[in-house]
């Protein structure tokens, strides 16, 4: 049994088929992608897997116990934290306190909220090693709205790493990225990936590719191809792709 | 066992105009497809493709004549779970409300878990990202569990006719509202009709 399993997933609004029987499984320690066209369903998938939307039929398990149907405040206190497509963060909070708002710590407070959180040491260093790990500790004490683009990702990736995920999944982490900040990000992953399973949706193959040791392919709602990178890549029309050339070259 | 898909006698026929109503369009198909395997179909804008999958589907009720999927009149089938037996997977985000003049509760259930025939309309097929592989890969695999694809493409550039050749055992040509069953891919680019509509991108696979 792998450590993140979907099974027979259905999902439909109204009419319209946005899940049809997507089974998809994660192992421990591994980084996996998810990969397809526009209006796939990989968001939707998403939003299934971590809760946010109840599937119709079908199995979710994290390490053996069943999540499916859980409500989504549940299923991240219980492991599994993700990052949207589009950015949540406190624009007028320092960017330590976005961190520290997320820290199950922090809720553990409850009612001391007239002690000051900046005041709290244990707050403030729990908040500083995952800093640390998203490679904004020197910018904490900054605003939020001071981080470039790709610093506020690496924040986003910072505050969904704040709930201690067992297994931790990205919506589109390079959507807006320039090449640089790409880059920084592959970088910023392959140093995440030695603590955390991770699972990311791309749009962007080639960082797919590179990062992933295995990759889902989903189309029309349904998982229509599978494998490691190297599989996926001898495809005769991925070799014929831009992307094969790319890949080959 | 009764064949996959069988589509009897089927007529469309849409009417215009008031006291007397004229014909504006008629779509008339029969053929019958007794196994598992992928289809290919071509025609040119508006003659009436994509009429023809909502009519196999059941999202659009036909003037005259039956679609049987497994000897399953969809028709009769509750509009729930037609997609339970054919599914229609449009171009776009186009959505197809399902109507029926009778109430679900009268009609037969699918008896499907996961839809016996699949409709591709139109896929986006483009050289740039590789997904085409993996889209057929996929039509391969429905096939191989005994499912019917039918696989409807436009062909602008040279590689669709090659996908078409590739992946298809037969075909259907579809022009005016005339649905041809076509044996097989030398068949269809020896269609005089099929052969006007592909036009140059014939000449240029010659070359």
């Amino acid at each position: 049994m792998a450590f993140f399993e979907a099974r027979n997933l259905h999902k439909r609004f109204g009419s319209r088929v946005v899940l049809e029987n997507v089974s998809l499984s994660f192992e421990q320690g591994q980084v996996s992608g998810i990969m397809g066209p526009n209006g796939a369903g990989k968001t939707t998938c998403f939003h299934v897997l971590t809760g946010l939307h109840k599937p119709d039929r079908g199995e979710i398990e994290l390490q053996g116990v069943s999540i499916a149907g859980l409500p989504p405040q549940r299923i991240a206190r219980m492991g599994v934290s993700r990052s949207f497509q589009i950015m949540n963060l406190f624009d007028d909070s320092v960017v330590i306190e976005n961190v520290m708002l997320a820290l199950p710590e922090f809720r553990a407070r409850r009612l001391n909220v007239f002690g000051g959180v900046f005041d709290d040491k244990a707050l403030v260093e729990a908040a500083t090693d995952i800093l640390d790990q998203v490679g904004l500790a020197a910018r904490a004490w900054e605003k939020a709205t001071s981080l470039s683009y790709g610093e506020r990702r690496a924040l986003e990736i910072g505050v969904a790493l704040a709930a201690r995920p067992k297994i931790l999944f990205l919506d589109e982490p390079t959507s807006g990225l320039g090449t640089e900040a790409t880059r920084r990000l592959a970088s910023l992953i392959r140093q995440l990936r030695e603590r955390y399973t991770i699972v990311m949706i791309e749009h962007d193959m080639r960082f797919l590719f590179d990062l992933a040791d295995r990759i889902s392919v989903i189309h029309w709602g349904q998982v229509i191809a599978e494998g490691t990178p190297a599989e996926l890549q001898a495809n005769k029309w991925v070799r014929r792709s831009a992307l094969g050339e790319a890949t080959l070259a | 066992m009764a064949p996959m898909l069988e589509v009897d006698g089927l007529t469309k026929v849409y009417k215009r105009g008031w006291p007397a109503a004229k014909e504006t369009f008629r779509l008339e198909a029969d053929f019958r497809i007794e196994e598992p395997g992928i289809v290919g179909m071509m025609g040119p804008n508006g003659s009436g493709k994509t009429t023809l999958f909502e009519l196999i589907t059941g999202s659009n009720t036909p003037t005259a004549g039956r679609v049987l999927v497994r000897g399953r009149d969809i028709h009769g089938v509750r509009t729930d779970e037609r997609d339970r037996l054919a599914i229609h997977y449009h171009q776009s985000y186009q959505v197809r409300h399902f109507r029926s003049l009778y109430p679900n509760a009268l009609l037969e259930r699918a008896g499907s878990d996961y839809p016996l025939v699949h409709l591709f309309d139109e896929p986006q097929f483009n050289t740039q990202d590789g997904y085409i592989g993996f889209m057929l890969d996929f039509f391969r695999r429905l096939r191989g569990e005994g499912r019917l694809v039918f696989l409807c493409v436009h062909p602008n550039e040279r590689f669709h006719l090659e996908i078409l050749e590739e992946i298809c055992e037969r075909f259907i040509f579809v022009q005016k509202g005339t649905v041809t069953p076509i044996a097989d891919f030398a068949g269809l680019v020896a269609h005089e009709p099929c052969r006007a509509y592909l036009g140059d991108l014939l000449a240029e696979r010659a070359a």
